[in-house]
């Protein structure tokens, strides 16, 4: 076997196994609430979490996967030596790889975000030192990893804080504003998403809409999936037969319904934003390895986000729904009304960062999102001392993939050259 | 993907509403007290007050516990010092109960017949109070799932005031009886003692007991 093919085919591997290892632990995130309040089974949430999770890859996840093949590291220092970026790029899949099997084995948690962008750093500056990385553009990324959870923690607390608390649980008929409140939610959701897609979307799918139809097409198709829904809705409104002790668990049953609608939204949002962490560095081997030269712009093909939407949802199917269920049983804390607020702000956190090209750790968001409900009377009790430890991993997690992402290049051009 | 659950510290919602019920427990043993000192039967004091001693400790385990639970680092939907606050004042009504317990065995208590009513009206009014406050404490944990506000907590607002006014009530009944034992030439001065001794536990209890009300309230409406 040629290296060439030898190469193509560890970078298929390796890609594959990091979006197996995105679908099998992070899925969890958007559906372990609702299956463990019993508002979806685990097979329904599979199917729906699978369905999103591939199409946001699919449809939303280009402009991260773009980021990370192209804009960290300048494709062109590599003209003249285009193999040392192909290889760099199947040995920083390796390394995040390699090193996600450590840390799971030692029980740390880390975003497979960080290792990646943390390896493709490392076999760069080994390759042809510290200036072809664009800092600029890192710096950028590191500033996304700070804000993007304050912006999910700030919308989760203003959903919360004045939405759910002020307009539903205040209220003197909860009932009633809870049900009017679900076409309002779902609305929003689906004119966020409808934008996502078609702002700007797949060229290959005619989806690159400018602004001045995307915008107008997205709030159409928010209002019109509000109105129906609440059309439909309005018999059940009138009635109003809930004794004053059950009030407070119809509201939460109501949400929990409308919980996985905004759990579909986050696994789109995450689909979006980490299928790249799999198939950004794939990307970019492929094109490097095929035409043997360095690519002006790598192009994500539509095949190669269905690959990393496929890795996903075999992630899921395969061990993903052990950990859901797991999570579902021990957050008992996170009730519908909390996890509605908390996820509808991590997904759309998310989703502007994945549509700016920004990879961000989905998992950092939700923590933030979950202190802006806390921050809002939601939970009972939140342990501020898992920020120093996301901390601690964020800041391990770079150095060392660089490092493995490093000696794994160099071992695989002194095998393959 | 674990480290989402570590996000979660324990609740000290729940373990509160069972300290509260703890301490009502020790108030409820006031009641069979009083009618053991009128009856003059020191046996059963002394059983009481074994009694009253080793649910006033259960009581004092649990708190403890609370206050351990509770690091710095957490962050909690109510003012951390609310909480050790509303701990404080509770322990205190145990306190009480428990003084009450140990006082009533010190020396037999001969009671005029004409006072055993209007004592009796007063240990009732107080066991009221705690009774109240305990109907409240009992919803803090389902108060902390609705975030605090809405119908629920309206209503806890509006019972905190009858707590006040219950306690206002039992003051009125302890003048009253003050004012007829001090004012009785038969009794022995210990006796007098002995009973202003008793009848200053019964008021810290309902006075404790309104503390705890205003506390909740602080709780509640906290922004």
């Amino acid at each position: 076997m040629d290296p060439v093919t030898l190469l193509l085919i560890i970078a298929i591997v390796g890609g594959f196994y990091m979006a197996w290892n995105i679908g099998a632990n992070d899925v969890a995130n958007a559906f372990a609430t609702s299956v463990g309040s019993g508002a979806v089974t685990i097979r329904l949430a599979i199917l729906l979490a699978a369905v999103c999770e591939f199409a946001g890859a699919f449809l939303v996840g280009e402009p991260v996967a773009k980021t990370i093949s192209s804009e960290i590291v300048t494709p062109a220092v590599f003209e003249t030596r285009a193999m040392d970026f192909g290889i760099g790029m199947v040995g920083a899949l390796l390394a995040a790889s390699v090193w996600l099997n450590i840390a799971t084995f030692l029980g740390q948690p880390v975003s497979t975000t960080h290792a990646i962008i943390g390896a493709v750093i490392g076999f760069a500056v080994v390759a042809c030192g510290p200036t072809c990385i664009r800092w600029g553009e890192m710096v950028r990324i590191g500033a996304s990893w700070v804000v993007s959870p304050i912006v999910g923690g700030l919308l989760a607390y203003i959903i919360y804080r004045f939405g759910v608390r002020r307009y539903v649980l205040e209220s003197r008929h909860p009932v009633f504003m809870a049900i009017a409140s679900v076409p309002l939610g779902l609305g929003a959701l689906v004119g966020i998403v409808v934008f996502s897609i078609t702002y700007k979307g797949l060229p290959g799918l005619r989806l690159n809409f400018p602004l001045h139809w995307a915008a107008p097409l997205s709030i159409l198709a928010g209002l019109a999936v509000g109105a129906a829904l609440w059309i439909g809705l309005r018999k059940k409104m009138w009635r109003h037969g809930i004794p004053r002790d059950q009030r407070y668990e119809f509201v939460e049953r109501w949400f929990g319904h409308m919980q996985v609608a905004t759990a579909c939204y986050m696994s789109f949002a995450h689909g979006a934003n980490d299928c790249a962490n799999a198939i950004g560095p794939l990307g970019a081997a492929i094109t490097t390895l095929r035409t043997q030269a360095v690519p002006h712009e790598v192009g994500i093909s539509p095949l190669l986000l269905a690959f990393g939407g496929v890795g996903i949802v075999v992630g899921l199917a395969t061990y993903g729904y052990k950990v859901i269920r797991t999570i579902g049983r021990q957050i008992t804390e996170v009730t519908p009304t909390r996890g509605f607020s908390a996820e509808f702000g991590t997904a759309t956190s998310v989703l502007v960062f994945s549509k700016l090209g920004m990879p961000i750790s989905t998992t950092f968001v939700i923590v933030g999102a979950v202190i802006g409900v806390g921050l809002a009377r939601g939970f009972a009790a939140l342990d501020l001392g898992v920020i120093r430890k996301i901390f601690t991993s964020w800041v391990v997690t770079i150095p060392i993939a660089a490092v493995l992402s490093a000696v794994f290049f160099l071992a695989l051009r002194s095998l393959t050259l | 993907m674990i480290n989402l659950l570590r996000v979660f510290g324990k609740s000290p919602f729940e373990p509160l509403v069972e300290h509260s019920r703890k301490v009502h427990e020790c108030v409820k043993l006031v009641r069979p007290i009083t009618d053991a000192i009128l009856a003059g039967d020191m046996a059963r004091l002394a059983e009481l007050q074994h009694l009253m001693s080793k649910t006033e400790h259960e009581a004092d385990q649990l708190k403890d516990q609370i206050r351990k639970d509770l690091p710095p680092r957490y962050f909690l939907p109510v003012d951390r010092e609310d909480i050790a606050r509303f701990l404080a004042q509770m322990d205190r009504i145990a306190d009480d109960a428990q003084d009450f317990a140990i006082v009533s065995t010190f020396r037999k208590l001969d009671l005029p017949k004409d006072m055993h009513a209007d004592f009796l009206a007063f240990v009732d009014k107080v066991v009221q109070v705690s009774e109240t406050l305990l109907s409240l404490g009992e919803r803090l944990a389902q108060l902390q799932k609705e975030s605090f506000v809405g119908p629920d907590a309206e209503e806890v607002l509006a019972r905190i005031q009858q707590v006040a006014q219950m306690e206002w009530e039992s003051d009125k009944l302890s003048r009253k009886l003050a004012r007829h034992y001090y004012g009785d030439p038969t009794m022995e001065p210990v006796q007098i003692m002995l009973l202003d001794k008793l009848c200053r536990a019964l008021n810290g209890i309902a006075n404790h007991a309104e503390n705890v009300g205003k506390n909740l309230r602080l709780m509640i409406t906290r922004k």
